[in-house]
């Protein structure tokens, strides 16, 4: 009897302060989510996109998720941000900050006039700090409906099924718990957690991994079941990229990591932790200034050994993490397996290349495609040195145009331009330009490379 | 008919194939027919390379006289689709087996609308003759898989005819009303009506002459990609019917590493003009260089922009893409060597290794994760710079199983993996 009356007594302080009123946190909390609507331009088309984010300050920023931006479009084409409060139809306007490359999040700031109405996601941190889910832990989220139902909140609630590293610290709940990008709270209505994108269904069908292919996943885009936990949040607020691009960049240089699975482990006799084979490695990079080799395998970062992780491939995005954390000109030890050999590998990373998303861009509506800037990707993805880079890429062909007709492929290396190399973009747009304004020309000719193999295309303006 | 056509008749011959395939992660038989015709007394037949190739485990030939004697391979080509055979004529006298011998016609004096037979073994039936005309005497395909995956049609242009094709006619001749054999039957369209193609006996008999002497045809190449200048001779500011435009130059050849590139115009190979202003026209420039023997020196004149130049040019061995293919069965792994062709389209930076072409389900090599496409490039640390060499390693595995790590690449990107017992 007398331990009948110390349960209750244990249990009774725990289920008043557990219980708080449901409504009245959901209502305050959705002060911190909104939804972001904009507009993707490309050469021929104006597309409406929209995404769900959080407000991370009093300054009206927001974060999206990765997936809330096409990573091939370039910053200049993305237009038109507004920010609609759960439920209102009305928007205010929103600047587009950039993309850190760490969390992937894109930073979005509204206008001054909607900041009184929000509140930033830190406000509701528990007392304390953050603090991880339990499993079988009940925890809540909001959803947030399509345009034509004016961004409506809903409630969506599940258990915490599963917690693992990926190699972020990620909750599976039973069901989704939240809109993608929008955030995770206990029931005391604490912040838990940030909701992923397009993450699995189900964490079964997450973790059961092709080897070499993407992990099997099927996608609910509106809500999800995934959710970073809190202390994978809250360190990288402060991430507000300094640039549209999202730079500074910290580079490495070492190109396709896989991961060594676990009968290679054991194989190599190191079965207590995890390792990544280093496919390329990129000509000037900080990575070959530092001797690596390909084939190399990275074991330790900085002296400590690669974890393990389920599903193996996780220690790509591990390593890969590891580089974007730190910035250009930061040191970065590395401990290598090579053949039977352990060697050190003292890195400084450099600043990354341009990017493709950096690079200039012109398009030419009457010939029919874009022609783009040549970029230091480029040179890797067609397997030539970079000083060899001359040409422009064309980034786009519109279908049906004289280019495309003549056989001019997205992504095909434009060499020469009427049988003149093309030294740099800016020749190659002055070319291009006059060819485009001259109406009376009847044809032009391009040297093409693609796959390794070149043609010569004769595009037709008349 | 002719008293020539009635004895060619005596000569065609349908042959039964059963050849080894690899693709499955195992050692496999499939079977096949096709028609063939003889050339001579000592048993010489002539058929396609897609019917006979060196993956014939068993050839069996069936006569006129519907008899069946076994037969050999004396060498193929695929890029022209030919093969020959020889009977057992040793079986064939003892047996008291006679058979006829056909004679060949000159194809060059083929014209459009002359009236041509088809003679062979379509869908297995045997001794069918069908009528046509010559569609076109001059016809030009290429088909980079044409041949049981391999090349074929570089180096020739081909007989158009509507005489009905159909599979098993392959090998089987293309004759004139005399009897004459001017083609032999290669290939249909699929899904088109009485679109037949044939490989002309100006072609086969020096390639016949070829593979009875040396048992293969070896070609020269230098890299070059041809392609037809047709009506851009006013941009590259040249005369008519002057040069052939090199569409392209493959990386690491002869060619490319005597500076020539994509967009450059042959006006000359060691002199003499070369012209290339229709596709028709390119299959005889190839053979030409084709022709010359492996490491011989070439002298081309090309023309770059305004300026024109010459540079010298030693040929190499033409390979194809395809490489020896064998079946490692206790890891239910069938590979293909990287031939020097294949690295070459698929920017590996050199010929090591061996292509995976099959897996099978359960077996080690599939439980790695290994699977078709992959590139294995080193084996237990070894650089498998030979089939060789993964021979060897599972030569050693059959006698005694233990973990054996390999290094494959998929697309570019490089893993480990452990064929386990």
């Amino acid at each position: 009897m007398k331990r009948f009356c110390l349960l209750i007594l244990l249990v009774l302080p725990w289920s008043v302060r557990a219980a708080p009123d449901l409504p009245s946190l959901m209502a305050e909390r959705l002060k911190c989510v909104v939804a972001v609507e904009y507009f993707t331009e490309t050469e021929t088309e104006r597309r409406p996109s929209s995404a769900y984010g959080v407000v991370i300050d009093v300054r009206g920023t927001i974060i999206l998720p990765a997936a809330a931006v096409d990573p091939r479009v370039t910053p200049s084409q993305l237009k038109e941000f507004k920010v609609y409060l759960p439920g209102d139809a009305a928007s205010a306007a929103a600047v587009y900050l950039g993309q850190d490359a760490l969390t992937g999040w894109h930073f979005v700031r509204v206008e001054e006039r909607l900041r009184a109405q929000l509140v930033p996601i830190t406000r509701f941190v528990s007392e304390g700090g953050a603090v991880e889910p339990a499993l079988a832990e009940v925890v809540w989220g909001i959803g947030l409906r399509n345009k034509d139902e004016d961004f409506m909140p809903y409630l969506l609630q599940g258990n915490v099924a599963l917690v693992q590293n990926l190699p972020q610290r990620t909750a599976i709940a039973q069901q989704e718990v939240a809109g993608p990008g929008l955030p995770v709270f206990n029931r005391a209505g604490g912040f838990v957690g940030l909701a992923a994108t397009s993450f699995g269904q189900t964490f079964l069908q997450f973790s059961r991994a092709e080897r070499g292919g993407s992990p099997t996943m099927l996608i609910n885009v509106e809500e999800s079941s995934a959710f970073y936990v809190a202390s994978e949040i809250l360190p990288y607020l402060g991430r507000v990229p300094q640039s549209v691009y999202g730079r500074p960049l910290a580079w490495l240089g070492a190109y396709g990591f896989e991961p060594m699975d676990r009968e290679v482990a054991k194989f190599l006799k190191l079965e207590a932790q995890s390792g990544a084979v280093v496919s390329e490695v990129l000509e000037g990079s900080p990575a070959e200034k530092a001797g690596m080799l390909p084939r190399d395998i990275v074991l330790a970062i900085d002296g400590q050994a690669l974890p393990r992780f389920k599903p193996d491939r996780v220690v790509v995005s591990f390593v890969e993490r590891e580089v974007e954390r730190r910035q250009p000109g930061a040191g970065l030890a590395l401990t290598v397996l090579r053949g039977a050999e352990r060697v050190e590998l003292n890195v400084t990373l450099g600043d990354e290349p341009k990017l493709m998303r950096e690079a200039a861009r012109s398009y030419y509506d009457r010939l029919g495609f874009t022609a783009r800037e040549f970029v230091y990707g480029d040179a890797v993805a067609r397997r030539v040195k970079a000083a060899d880079g001359t040409g422009v890429i064309a980034h786009f062909v519109k279908s049906n145009s004289p280019a495309f007709i003549a056989g001019l492929r997205t992504d095909d290396w434009i060499k020469e331009i009427d049988g003149v190399e093309v030294k740099t973009f800016a020749a190659a747009t002055e070319q291009l330009a006059k060819t485009e304004s001259d109406l009376l020309r009847a044809e032009f000719v391009l040297l093409v490379s693609r796959g390794g193999e070149t043609a010569v295309l004769r595009v037709k303006l008349r | 008919m002719s008293r020539g056509f009635n004895q060619l008749l005596e000569a065609v011959v349908r042959i039964d194939v059963r050849e080894v395939v690899f693709e499955s992660g195992a050692r496999r038989y499939s079977a096949g027919i096709g028609s063939g015709v003889i050339l001579s007394a000592d048993g010489l037949v002539l058929t396609n390379a897609h019917v006979v190739s060196p993956r014939a485990v068993e050839l069996s030939i069936t006569l006129s006289n519907l008899e069946r004697v076994g037969a050999t391979l004396v060498g193929w080509d695929h890029w022209t689709d030919l093969a020959v055979l020889r009977i057992d004529v040793a079986d064939a006298r003892r047996r008291g087996l006679k058979f006829a011998t056909a004679e060949f016609g000159d194809s060059a004096k083929l014209f459009p609308g002359q009236t041509v037979f088809a003679v062979g073994t379509p869908h297995g039936l045997t001794r069918t003759v069908t009528r046509g005309i010559i569609s076109n005497n001059n016809r030009y395909f290429e088909d980079s898989t044409g041949v049981g995956g391999y090349e074929t049609g570089a180096f020739n242009t081909w007989l158009q005819t509507d005489a009905a094709i159909n599979p098993g006619n392959s090998g089987g001749p293309l004759v004139t009303e005399e009897g004459r054999v001017v083609g032999i039957s290669s290939r249909g369209y699929l899904g088109a009506n009485n679109l037949g193609f044939a490989i002309p006996s100006a072609i086969a008999q020096k390639i016949v002459t070829g593979l009875v002497r040396d048992g293969a045809i070896t070609r020269s190449t230098i890299g070059l990609v041809p392609a037809a200048l047709q009506d851009l001779e006013s941009f590259y500011a040249l005369a008519l019917n002057t040069g052939v435009l090199i569409n392209s130059v493959a990386p690491g050849s002869p060619a490319a590493r005597a500076g020539l590139r994509g967009g450059d115009i042959l006006l000359a190979i060691d002199g003499v003009k070369v012209d290339g202003r229709f596709p028709e026209q390119l299959p005889p420039i190839q053979n030409l260089i084709a022709s010359r023997p492996v490491g011989d020196r070439l002298k081309l004149t090309y023309k770059r922009g305004g300026q024109t130049a010459e540079v010298a040019v030693m040929t190499e061995r033409l390979e194809s893409r395809v490489g020896e293919e064998w079946a490692l069965e206790k890891w239910g792994l069938s590979v293909r060597k990287v031939s020097r062709t294949f690295a070459r389209e698929n920017q590996l930076s050199s010929d090591v290794g061996v292509v995976v072409i099959g897996v099978q389900a359960g077996f080690p090599a599939e439980v790695a994760g290994l699977s078709r496409g992959d590139v294995i490039t080193k084996i237990n640390q070894q650089p498998v710079d030979s089939l060789e060499v993964i021979k060897a390693a599972h030569a050693a595995y059959e006698v005694q199983p233990a973990p054996t790590l390999i290094e494959a690449q998929r697309d570019r990107r490089v893993s480990l993996y452990i064929l386990k017992p």
